[in-house]
């Protein structure tokens, strides 16, 4: 019998205020222990879906579950099982690493862990031990993003979210943070992940899925992708939905 | 969860720098302006002091039961430390005698009109100006700050539910704002034990309400705050649209509800009512010189053809009979005119009356009137406190004037104005001087009227209870909205 999905899209479309399709009619769905990346360009709908499954937004139609809970009839029931790590992660810059990661932790629902919990998580994700204790407002980006994964890490949610995690960070963060991925694919949490790196997407995801203009035009396990040329397969689907193919 | 809520929002409070230079400003005006006040109480007290002394003693050396004239004082009260109110504004002292109504006099503005100009800095400006601006500042970019900075998707991305954060917004803003706020507040109260200032237990009463009052008023502008920033995206554009509210119920509408009464229900001047009674005390005093001039003439004529020594007999065993004559046409004037003066001042009264009740409910629209008119009525130095003395004094008087006529029988003398009256001088004044000084030993005693917690509270407790109704608007606003509010 086959697992219960952690996200699954059913049918998932939003229709803005304005009029703009942004998302039509997508499914999905990532396993436990599977990294599902959304590759696409801008506007293809890769936020408009996290917005779904963190129940930011409400579906028009379908609807956005996960472990079978739909988010936008049960948030609260539905984020225990989620953590979320956006593009530019934003904490508290007069807190430090620490309380940021206690407070967010905290948050989770979580009964709270102890100070060695904190530590080591902080340092799992690299973040070297001198900079717990300092503010954030003197951070990198890159070690913000480091702190967002540590929160994730603490909240021990079986559901990863990630909004283009690696924009903006330089090689050395970008490699660290893939082997993060793994890891955490290992211990069985289902991540999906959205991003524009192609190169990245192809090293850690398990399916690849790209979007284009509200809608998955492609959905292909990564093992079927060895040895393609990810940026031309990209560039097809993409063109061939956009009217550039030749 | 809603325990940690708010303790990140105290730690976020305190932790941010502007926290600190807020406190340090706020503790250094209010300890400033009490340590002023309880100066300026001390001084109030000895010039009293002084005053009844000297006003004592001035009785004491008239020489004229009939022209006996006092001075009665307001005296200074504790609160006034805390809110002096109209306490510089209205005169501090009334002449009391039989000829000339109450009025006070020589107020601490017009000895200094500098001090009216600027005003001095007291506990409840402080708290009406300086702290509902810093608790805007504070509260501005409560929420679309957090969702500027990042920080509120990432909280919701977390099983937190809508009401316990924004709860947890006025609940921890409340307690990083007020708890420390306390403790300039309790030095300052300490302060004012140790300069030894007399507080009565019903002083304590109106000061403990007092400072519940100045804390639902901070309450409303912190979740009015909150409410702004809940109903505007970016912080910058809730910013000014506080410090435009702020602006509005603060500094406009307080001084609008009273300019819209006084057009709507326009009152008299008291230069205007005084040159009424002036006028008709003229026209009264011109009669009664020609009844006194007709009265004159029948006597010249019921002498006329008399000797000398018969006119001189004929005058001296008419004289009492013509002073009483006198006498009784002078009381019938004076008594019309302090009729007329009455029903003048009576009528203006009513009409200042109305003219104020409509003034407070326009302005009442705002929360800084309710406040102001919540704190001088607690501290007795509201608007009231003029007529309350002017009552008093006026109470006084009737005392006084009974006093001093039974005084005058009990002497013997009229002790009225002796009028004189020569065919080639015309009419002369004089007072029968009585050498020596007038035994005032029992001359009643002022009595400065007392003002009971009860009586304050009563009417502080409506504008209490319009703040209470402001900050729940003002938070249940600020709930509604979060509810919906975009959270990306």
């Amino acid at each position: 019998m086959a697992e219960r999905p952690m996200f699954e899209a059913a049918g998932l479309t939003k229709r803005y205020e304005d009029g703009v399709l942004a998302l039509d009619h997508i499914s999905f769905s990532v396993q436990p222990g599977e990294v599902y990346a959304m590759l696409g360009g801008n506007g293809a709908g890769k936020t408009t879906t996290i917005n779904l499954f963190l129940n930011f937004i409400e579906p028009t139609e379908g609807e956005a579950r996960i472990d079978g809970i739909v988010t936008h009839r049960e948030p609260l029931k539905a984020k225990e099982k989620i953590a979320f790590v956006s593009e530019n992660v934003m904490l508290y810059p007069n807190f430090t690493a620490m309380q940021n990661l206690d407070y967010f932790t905290r948050l989770s629902g979580r009964p709270a862990p102890s100070r060695s919990a904190y530590r080591e998580a902080l340092l799992r994700v690299g973040l070297e031990e001198e900079a717990h204790g300092k503010r954030l407002k003197g951070f990198s980006k890159g070690m913000r993003q480091k702190c967002g994964i540590a929160i994730a890490i603490m909240k021990n949610a079986p559901a990863i979210l990630l909004d283009e995690p690696t924009s903006g960070l330089d090689p050395q963060a970008g490699f660290e943070f893939i082997g993060l991925l793994r890891s955490l694919r290992n211990e069985g949490k289902a991540i999906l992940m959205s991003t524009h790196d192609i190169f990245r997407a192809k090293e850690v995801a398990d399916v690849v899925g790209i979007m284009n203009r509200g809608q998955l035009v492609m959905q292909r396990p990564s093992g079927e992708l060895a040895g393609q040329d990810m940026e031309k397969l990209y560039m097809q689907h993409i063109a061939g939905h956009t009217g550039l193919a030749s | 969860m809603l325990g940690t809520l708010i303790v990140k929002e105290l730690k976020a409070i305190l932790a941010s720098p502007k926290f600190a230079a807020t406190f340090a400003v706020c503790s250094l005006l209010i300890l400033l302006s009490i340590f002023i006040g309880i100066r300026e109480y001390r001084t109030a007290v000895r010039q009293y002091d002084e005053a009844l002394q000297l006003a004592a003693q001035n009785v004491r050396t008239q020489a004229s039961w009939m022209g006996l004239t006092t001075t009665t004082y307001r005296m200074p009260d504790p609160m006034q430390i805390f809110i002096p109110g109209v306490n510089n504004d209205i005169g501090r002292l009334s002449a009391i005698n039989g000829f000339e109504d109450v009025k006070l006099k020589n107020s601490t503005y017009a000895d200094d009109p500098i001090f009216a100009l600027f005003r001095s800095i007291d506990f409840s400006f402080i708290v009406q100006v300086v702290l509902s601006l810093f608790a805007i500042l504070f509260t501005y970019d409560a929420v679309n700050g957090e969702r500027e900075g990042g920080t509120l998707q990432l909280t919701f991305s977390n099983p937190v539910p809508r009401s316990a954060y924004i709860l947890a917004k006025l609940a921890g803003s409340w307690l990083a704002l007020v708890v420390p706020l306390l403790v300039p507040v309790l030095l300052a109260v300490l302060l004012v034990m140790l300069h030894g200032i007399p507080l009565a237990p019903d002083h304590w009463a109106r000061l403990g309400f007092f400072l519940l009052v100045s804390l639902l008023f901070f309450t409303f502008f912190i979740a009015l705050g909150i409410l702004i920033s809940t109903l505007t995206r970016r912080s910058a554009t809730s910013f000014l649209l506080s410090l435009a509210v702020w602006v509005t119920l603060v500094l406009i509408v307080p001084r609008l509800g009273v300019m819209a009464a006084a057009a709507a229900d326009p009152v008299p001047s008291i230069a205007e009512i005084e040159a009424r009674i002036d006028a008709f005390a003229k026209d009264r005093w011109e009669g009664q010189m020609k009844e006194m001039e007709g009265r004159w003439q029948g006597r010249q004529e019921a002498m006329k053809g008399m000797t000398k020594e018969e006119r001189e007999a004929y005058e001296q065993e008419k004289e009492k009979e013509w002073s009483n004559d006198d006498e009784a046409g002078r009381m019938s004037v004076q008594k019309d005119i302090d009729t007329y003066s009455t029903r003048v001042n009576e009528d203006l009264r009513n009409r200042k009356l109305n003219q104020e009740h409509l003034a407070f409910a326009l302005s009442r629209i705002s929360p800084a009137s309710a406040y102001q008119l919540a704190s001088m009525s607690l501290a007795g130095t509201g608007v009231s406190l003029k007529s309350r003395y002017e009552d008093a004094m006026r109470e006084y008087r009737t005392a006084f004037t009974q006093y001093v006529g039974r005084k005058q029988k009990e002497t013997g003398g009229q002790g009225g104005f002796r009028i004189t009256v020569d065919s080639q001088t015309g009419f002369h004044f004089s007072a029968p001087r009585e050498r020596g000084t007038l035994d005032v030993s029992d001359l009643p005693a002022f009595l400065p009227p007392v003002i009971r917690f009860s009586e304050t509270a009563a009417s502080a407790v409506i504008d209490a209870g319009l703040l209470a109704v402001f900050s729940l608007m003002a938070f249940a606003g600020a709930f509604l909205a979060f509810q919906r509010y975009d959270v990306r």
